[in-house]
Order: structure tokens, then C-alpha cells, then sequence
């Protein structure tokens, strides 16, 4: 049976990284929005998990080391950051 | 002395942070029965709150994953969007359970430099007595594999109990976690609200110690892998049958708010 959170391999470990400080390092987040491109670039990403991130293409992600949790948080946090007025805050 | 209150809580960022996909009057009802907690909370009037929480790869990132750990500094802070939360720690608690933790044979990791995970401050947010008292952070591995098996996790419980009973202080234990859900599954809408409704039904017999046998697949499968923290604290409360104060479930989510006798 194939678990739905799974080990995180060693060769994910960049792409996790980069998920993780998109959760979690509000100046990483913000330097992301500002330039995905360069930010993930400069964090050691290659094209193929360049674009898988920045279009947060989950299967694609998963497929290449990405923990799944980070994968959801980083996209709800990124959606926080552009467009926190669909949010209602308690 | 012993415990003075036992709960378990959810800690969803939905419930602090509502998206437009949130359902508002499950949210509310859920912060109702959070409320009757802080009430309980505030008339069992503990010195501190010791509470279980599985990390969401916050405090502990790849640098680190420990199966159960313990923070012991003399205060703790986390951040989520907009908030800001510091809560004090009661530090001679949190080294005792340790040290004797340790003593016990379980090989407990422990920090003094985190940042508070969600788990955590979510629930404190809605049920933190007035005035606040310490907590003190006790983290169970959920989300990164291999966690802990659920047999480990009841077998800290007791353990955890008999440290906790031998203690000056009023003490109040809750869980942080579950019930079902899948976030960044493919089944993220589809959780197994059947497997929460016959475990609730479980807990409110008194058969908390079944959970015991459970496996990590198990577990995973239905969506429950936070289910690790309310077995532990299924194994300080022994056989005590559980009250449902609440049991929400939202289209990914299943909210459920529990207490146990235990004086």
C-alpha cells in the first residue's frame, strides 16, 4: 500500500528546502513573489522543479521528492501572501 | 498530584485563518466548543499545559526529526501570517519530564531553540485560559516517516502520566491533532469520517487503550497519522470514557473536540 506521506529522499532534499521556506521564511516568500524565477534559481533548483513549483503542479512535485504537507502549505501560505482578502482572520 | 484536566483539540490553520472555501458556521461551532474547553480549562485551574503536538516540519525541519522531544527553554515563539505568539514555558516541568522521561527509557530529544508549530498555538489561541499560564511543549512525530508507532506513543502516555502525577503542579494535558484528513493528498476531500465516527464511539466506552494496536499504515491510510498524539495521551488516561464536545466535519476535515475525566 502506498502511504500518503512518505520518507523524503535525499535527492528531494532542494525542493523540500525551497517548500519549506516558502511555509515557513516570510523574506524567502516575498523575494519568491517578487522573482520566482531567480529566488528558486539561486536556491539550486533546476527548470524541471523550477516549473514544477512555480505552477505548485502537486503530482509533478510529489513525483520528485516533494513531502506533501509542504507541498499544501506553501501553497496556502503563498495564497495568504496574494490575496489575504479572502481571508477572514479570528 | 494528579492530572486536573485532559482534552483533546483540533488545530487546523483554517479554524485561526478562514479561507472562503471554509465553511463560517462549522468554523464557529468549532470555536464554540474550543470555548467550553478554555471554561473548563479555566475552572480545573492548572498551573500549566502540558501539550501534545505533531510538528508540521516548523520547529523541526530536515535537520532533525525526532520521534518525541521535548522543549525546555523559558519561553516559546511561533508565527503565522499576521499573528505573533510567545507563550512562557515552565521550565522545571519541562526538564523533568526529560530527565525522568530519559530515566524511564524512552530517548526523548529536547530544544531550546524552536519555532512553535501550529499545532501548538492554534488551539491555545481559542483555549488558553485567563490569566495564561505556562505550557510545556511535547512533541510526537507525525508527518515525517518513520514516525513513531502508535504503541510507543501509548507506552509514553503512561509514562508521561506517572512523571506528571509525581509532580507539585496542577497539570492539564491535551492533545493537538486530527481527526481524518489528507492535506496535499490526492484525497485531500475525501477523508474517512467513519473511521473518526467508530473511534470516537471507541474513546467515549472507554476502550482508549485499543488504540495501542493500530499501525502506522493504518493510520496513514485514513488519514490519521496526527492520531499519534491523542494515542499518547490516550496512554495517560487510561480506560477514563471520553466526552465528544464536538465533532465537525468540514469537506476535508473532521473537528473533533474531546475531554476526559481524571480526577
Amino acid at each position: 500500500m502506498s502511504l500518503h506521506y512518505t520518507f523524503p529522499p535525499a535527492a528531494g532534499y532542494p525542493l523540500n528546502r525551497c517548500l519549506y521556506r516558502l511555509k515557513s521564511d516570510d523574506a524567502f516568500r516575498e523575494r519568491y513573489l517578487a522573482d520566482p524565477e531567480a529566488t528558486l534559481r539561486d536556491a539550486g533548483l533546476d527548470v524541471e522543479r523550477i516549473a514544477a513549483l512555480r505552477a505548485l503542479d502537486r503530482d509533478r512535485l510529489i513525483a520528485l521528492g516533494a513531502h506533501a504537507y509542504l507541498v499544501f502549505m506553501a501553497g496556502l501560505r503563498l495564497k495568504m501572501a496574494t490575496a489575504p482578502q479572502t481571508f477572514e482572520r479570528f | 498530584m494528579p492530572l486536573v484536566a485532559a482534552a483533546a483539540l483540533p488545530h487546523t490553520p483554517q479554524l485561526l485563518v478562514r479561507p472562503e472555501t471554509e465553511d463560517r458556521d462549522l468554523v464557529l461551532r468549532v470555536h464554540g466548543a474550543l470555548a467550553e474547553i478554555k471554561c473548563g480549562l479555566a475552572a480545573a485551574r492548572p498551573d500549566v499545559i502540558c501539550i501534545l503536538g505533531g510538528d508540521h516540519i516548523e520547529g523541526f525541519f530536515l535537520t532533525a526529526v525526532p520521534a518525541l522531544a521535548v522543549y525546555v527553554g523559558s519561553t516559546v515563539s511561533g508565527t503565522f501570517d499576521r499573528y505573533r505568539y510567545t507563550f512562557d514555558v515552565h521550565e522545571p516541568l519541562a526538564r523533568a519530564v526529560l530527565e525522568q522521561g530519559i530515566g524511564r527509557g524512552f530517548d526523548l530529544a529536547y530544544s531550546q531553540d524552536l519555532a512553535l508549530d501550529y499545532a501548538f498555538y492554534v488551539p491555545l489561541h481559542f483555549a488558553m485560559p485567563e490569566p495564561r499560564v505556562p505550557i510545556v511543549p511535547l512533541y510526537v512525530n507525525v508527518y515525517l516517516p518513520p514516525q513513531p508507532m502508535p504503541a510507543r506513543c501509548y507506552a509514553w502516555g503512561q509514562a508521561l502520566r506517572a512523571i506528571l502525577d509525581a509532580r507539585p503542579e496542577r497539570i492539564a494535558l491535551v492533545a493537538s491533532g486530527g481527526l481524518s484528513h489528507f492535506p496535499g493528498s490526492d484525497r485531500y476531500d475525501s477523508p474517512d469520517y467513519d473511521w473518526d465516527r467508530q473511534m470516537l464511539d471507541r474513546l467515549v466506552a472507554g476502550r482508549g487503550r485499543e488504540t495501542a494496536a493500530l499501525t502506522g499504515e493504518e493510520l496513514d491510510k485514513v488519514g490519521n497519522v496526527e492520531f499519534r498524539t491523542w494515542i499518547t495521551l490516550l496512554g495517560a488516561v487510561g480506560d477514563a470514557k471520553a466526552r465528544v464536545i464536538c465533532y465537525e466535519p468540514s469537506w476535508h476535515h473532521g473537528n473533533a473536540v474531546v475531554t476526559w475525566p481524571v480526577e
